[in-house]
């Protein structure tokens, strides 16, 4: 223990009063040693020191809430250091750039893999965790919604709704397990469209039947919207939506809340592109356990690929001549 | 005690924050990344560091704050919170009975929680070793946070200046320093009229806008433009509406945080609080952009400079000297309601 160090001049507050007491501090035979308004002495080990940082004051605080500002942070260091007193290593990573640095990139790298690895994983695990009556409720309400904004009655005959269902649920699927599922036949203000909700309804509109050439091409987008239903993808969409939004808004959010929701919004883009890719490959296997020609599927998507790029429909998913080269490079 | 006889020049002291945006920067980056490897339970933690970090660097009259929380106990209170809002989130999805169930649930529990909060928040808070406090009762916390809102809901919110005033009353005259309590005197008269301003200006400058956008839509089609133009054109619109909105709402931030500390007085000292609109709308717009330009990193910046900002704009007229405090005795507050709070995400600071 060395003795030979100057005293250092530091204010004093007894936890009592908010009265100010000018003291000296000195390190004698392990003892802190106070001299001037006030004289006190604590053994070095009752005492607690606040964390190094180079613009806060830092404090020594006395167990009975007494406590000394040292406004000398370079003398009180080296005093600090000669009593053998060492930073925790989360305090000395804070104080260097290079623990920053290294902190900045293991943060970017953490965030990356578990957006892009933990994040599918989880999700997908919470959604086929989700029992199927809560998942069913929560397409519900979706539909109800959309029949009364969005849609019309379907002005397909019921003769022929019927032909289609029943052609569909004569084909064999891929898996283990068929999903449950409904087809509902919809005309709609929105133009040629299909989806799966994860209440199991398959929604049709009539323009999309217009659109495509042939029956065997409408099993080929039920196949698809099916493969969505089997890898609940709408589901797992909506946990990792959430997922990401909560983490966005724990980054930013004492910001801004604008801010916050910008990045769920970007990140789900590339998802869905990701999604519509499994939705295919589902449908590919699907056709060709039925000894359906691929073409019928590639169809669907070079009819859909001569309308407006504009439709909602295409801007999520993938460019339509990528997913037909993609078709039909699988017959093959 | 009568202190303006012998006592009558009031010594300013100014409030000064010493933290930079580049050690903050330091502490949050590596915050962030023990709370992502842990999953977030280190954020309690982190919180711990940051404020302690923040109330020491901040400093009156040569004394600086201290943060006393205690992370388990944050810990815990986030973990509750996470329950309640996740339950909350998922009862509306399994059925509306069960939503409303837990709808109401979180109404009952909120104003307890937000109490809670508050305690915990100054009981943690000490000034030259004399630590702060919230003597307001629970009775008091569910009129002004969940009864008197419901009944704003019913006036169309025109008794929202009310309403703030009353909150702000409730808060700053239950909160003491030791044993000595705050004192507010704002009218209900002054938050009217800082309201009404704001919003004539927002009006005004919204129909200004309006009318121009109409005109240039009007020329628009007149010159049987292609649609990209009047595409632009009225996005351009909204874009200007949006800058518009951006740019007065610090005005009442301003006014209201003026407002607020100006008519705040631990016993005779008197707080006082001089933010500008320009210096508060320049200081947001550039720390909103600076935060999207950086994907986010300069936020640790962003918020030291703007606490910075509001800081050092408050000062405090001492008249006498700040020596005379004594601690309150026989403290003991509990720490439910912190974490809670914290992830619900309410500030009360203003």
């Amino acid at each position: 223990m060395q003795e030979d160090h100057a005293a250092l001049a530091a204010r004093y507050f007894d936890g009592q009063t908010s009265r100010l007491y000018h003291v000296t501090l000195s390190v004698r035979d392990g003892q802190a040693v106070l001299a001037g308004d006030i004289e006190r002495s604590c053994p070095l080990g009752e005492l607690h020191v606040s964390e190094r940082s180079s613009h806060a004051v830092r404090k020594v605080s006395f167990p009975d809430g007494a406590y000394l500002e040292i406004a000398n942070q370079a003398a009180f260091s080296d005093m600090l250091h000669d009593t053998g007193h060492r930073d925790g290593w989360v305090v000395r990573l804070q104080q260097s750039w290079r623990g920053a640095l290294l902190a900045t990139v293991a943060t970017v790298l953490a965030l990356w893999l578990s957006y892009q690895y933990l994040l599918p994983v989880v999700a997908k695990g919470v959604a086929y965790a989700i029992p199927q009556s809560v998942e069913r409720q929560l397409g519900q309400g979706v539909l109800d919604f959309l029949d009364r904004h969005v849609f019309a009655p379907s002005q397909l005959d019921a003769a022929r709704q019927q032909a289609l269902r029943s052609q569909f649920a004569r084909l064999a699927t891929p898996g283990d397990s068929t999903p449950e599922h409904r087809i509902v036949f919809r005309k709609s203000k929105i133009g040629p469209n299909a989806f799966a909700l994860p209440s199991g309804d398959i929604v049709l509109t009539d323009e999309m039947i217009e659109l495509l050439p042939d029956d065997q091409a409408i099993m080929g987008v039920l196949a698809h919207e099916l493969g969505h239903l089997q890898q609940r993808h709408l589901t797992r969409r909506l946990i990792q939506t959430s997922a990401v939004g909560a983490g966005a808004a724990l980054l930013f959010g004492d910001v801004s809340t604008v801010v916050a929701t910008l990045p769920p919004l970007l990140l789900d883009l590339k998802y869905s592109r990701d999604v519509e890719r499994e939705a295919d490959d589902y449908a590919i296997a699907m056709l060709r356990q039925n000894g359906i020609a691929l073409e019928h599927l590639a169809q669907v998507f070079v009819a859909l690929g001569k309308l407006d790029e504009g439709t909602p429909y295409l801007s999520s998913h993938p460019a339509s001549t990528e997913r037909v080269t993609r078709i039909r490079s699988a017959g093959h | 005690m009568d202190f303006d006889t012998n006592n009558t020049t009031p010594q300013r002291e100014a409030i000064t924050f010493s933290a930079t945006g580049s050690e903050y920067f330091r502490i949050w980056i590596v915050n962030l990344l023990l709370s992502i490897v842990t999953l977030g339970i280190y954020s309690a933690w982190a919180k711990v560091r940051r404020n302690r970090y923040f109330y020491s660097s901040t400093h009156l009259a040569g004394s600086s704050f201290e943060y006393h929380g205690n992370a388990v106990a944050i810990l815990k209170g986030r973990i509750a919170a996470v329950v309640l809002i996740g339950g909350y989130n998922i009862a509306f999805q399994i059925s509306p009975v069960v939503g409303l169930v837990m709808l109401v649930l979180m109404m009952a529990v909120l104003p307890w929680l937000v109490w809670k909060s508050l305690q915990f928040k100054l009981y943690n808070t000490s000034y030259r070793g004399i630590r702060f406090g919230f003597d307001g009762s629970a009775r008091q916390a569910y009129k002004y946070f969940l009864w008197l809102p419901i009944l704003n809901t019913f006036t169309a919110g025109l008794m929202t200046p009310f309403l703030h005033q009353r909150l702000k009353r409730f808060q700053h005259t239950q909160s003491r320093f030791g044993s000595s309590n705050f004192s507010f005197d704002a009218t209900v008269g002054s938050f009217y009229k800082t309201y009404l301003l704001f919003f004539a200006l927002l009006l005004a400058g919204f129909l200004v806008l309006i009318f121009i956008v109409f005109a240039s839509v009007f020329a628009a089609f007149a010159t049987s433009a292609n649609d990209a133009t009047k595409a632009s054109g009225i996005f351009g619109a909204v874009a200007a509406l949006y800058a518009w909105a951006f740019i007065v709402l610090p005005l009442f931030l301003t006014m209201i945080q003026n407002l607020i500390w100006n008519h705040t007085r631990l016993q005779q000292h008197q707080f006082q609080s001089q933010l500008t609109w320009g210096r508060t709308t320049f200081i947001m717009l550039t720390n909103l952009l600076g935060i999207v330009v950086t994907l986010g990193l300069f936020s640790p910046f962003a918020h030291v400079r703007w606490l910075k900002y509001r800081l050092e704009a408050t000062s405090m007229l001492v008249h006498g000297s700040l020596d005379a405090f004594v601690a309150a005795t026989g403290e003991q507050v509990s720490t439910t309601g912190e974490g809670m709070v914290d992830l619900l995400d309410f500030d009360l600071s203003m």
